[in-house]
């Protein structure tokens, strides 16, 4: 008997898929490593949030979240040069970055594959704000260094087809 | 290999600088880029500019990668030019659409330039 798709997805290690997944984008991408560890990115500092949201076989987001610094390095990195502020490229670059990661993410999974969709990004700056979202089916949530930077990005699942 | 222009379709102007490094990397010589952030734009240019290969992303507002695809080969624009697709999208059943609406190739992101070559290079050998 096949596996349920609920069974596939909830039973798919998704911790480790989404440490795979921003290991290759950053690598591939931005040419540094990133990886799992460190603190969680501070809320005292003005900080940038991507968001890309999934529909199909599950309701989610994948939220990319970093301070200003971070940013300005991702988008030198993505672009070569270094922008003097949180301007249309930067936005840019983190709203690519979250999509290539969500992208990644999901292609680890057969059903995500071939069954969920990505939205564009959408991109959120500013100070002292929290990200609700209603009571998850699962959520992960994994801070990574890359360079001297912090970068959280989680995946939220709302609900499964 | 002779010089060639190239158009790149992607909503994200990042992306799009990303791809054209990718392909001066992979060894294309471009005497032209072309840039557009959308299908409709994409659509309107080749109207009155010549390329050699496309380039273009899935996930757009307004008007997909593969809507776009569809409305260049109805409206027999750009005819025998090449057409890639460079996409997040990775599932078997994405590919073969693409391929079915029209696509040549298909590049997930995130990609080397290795990759890009590839993909993109043996598209452009004399038949």
């Amino acid at each position: 008997m096949a596996t349920p798709v609920r069974e596939l997805i909830q039973e798919s290690p998704h911790a480790s898929h989404l440490d795979e997944a921003v290991g290759e984008v950053f690598s591939l991408m931005m040419g540094v490593s990133c990886a799992p560890g460190g603190e969680a990115v501070s809320e005292d500092r003005e900080t940038i949030t991507a968001v890309i949201g999934f529909a199909g076989a599950m309701s989610g987001a994948c939220t990319l979240r970093c301070d200003q610094q971070a940013a300005l390095r991702m988008a030198e990195c993505m672009v070569g040069v270094r922008p003097d502020e949180l301007d249309a490229t930067v936005k840019d670059a983190i709203g690519e970055v979250c999509n290539m990661v969500a992208g990644a993410w999901k292609g680890k999974n057969t059903v995500l594959a071939a069954g969920c969709m990505l939205s564009t990004p959408a991109v959120v700056t500013g100070t002292n704000y929290q990200l609700h979202l209603q009571q998850p089916e699962f959520r992960v949530d994994r801070n990574y260094r890359f360079e001297e930077y912090a970068v959280c990005i989680s995946i939220v699942c709302e609900s499964i087809q | 290999m002779s010089e060639i222009a190239a158009l790149i379709v992607d909503d994200s102007s990042v992306m799009r600088k990303i791809v054209e490094r990718a392909l001066r990397q992979a060894g294309l010589s471009l005497n032209k880029v072309h840039e557009a952030s959308s299908g409709v734009e994409a659509l309107d240019l080749l109207k009155s500019e010549r390329v050699q290969l496309i380039l273009s992303d899935i996930n757009m507002p307004m008007m997909d990668g593969l809507e776009f695809l569809r409305q260049l080969r109805a409206q027999q624009l750009a005819p025998d030019v090449p057409v890639v697709m460079i996409t997040t999208e990775s599932s078997e059943e994405h590919v073969r659409e693409a391929i079915l609406a029209g696509a040549q190739g298909y590049i997930r992101k995130p990609f080397t330039a290795e990759q890009v070559k590839e993909r993109v290079l043996p598209l452009l050998e004399p038949a």
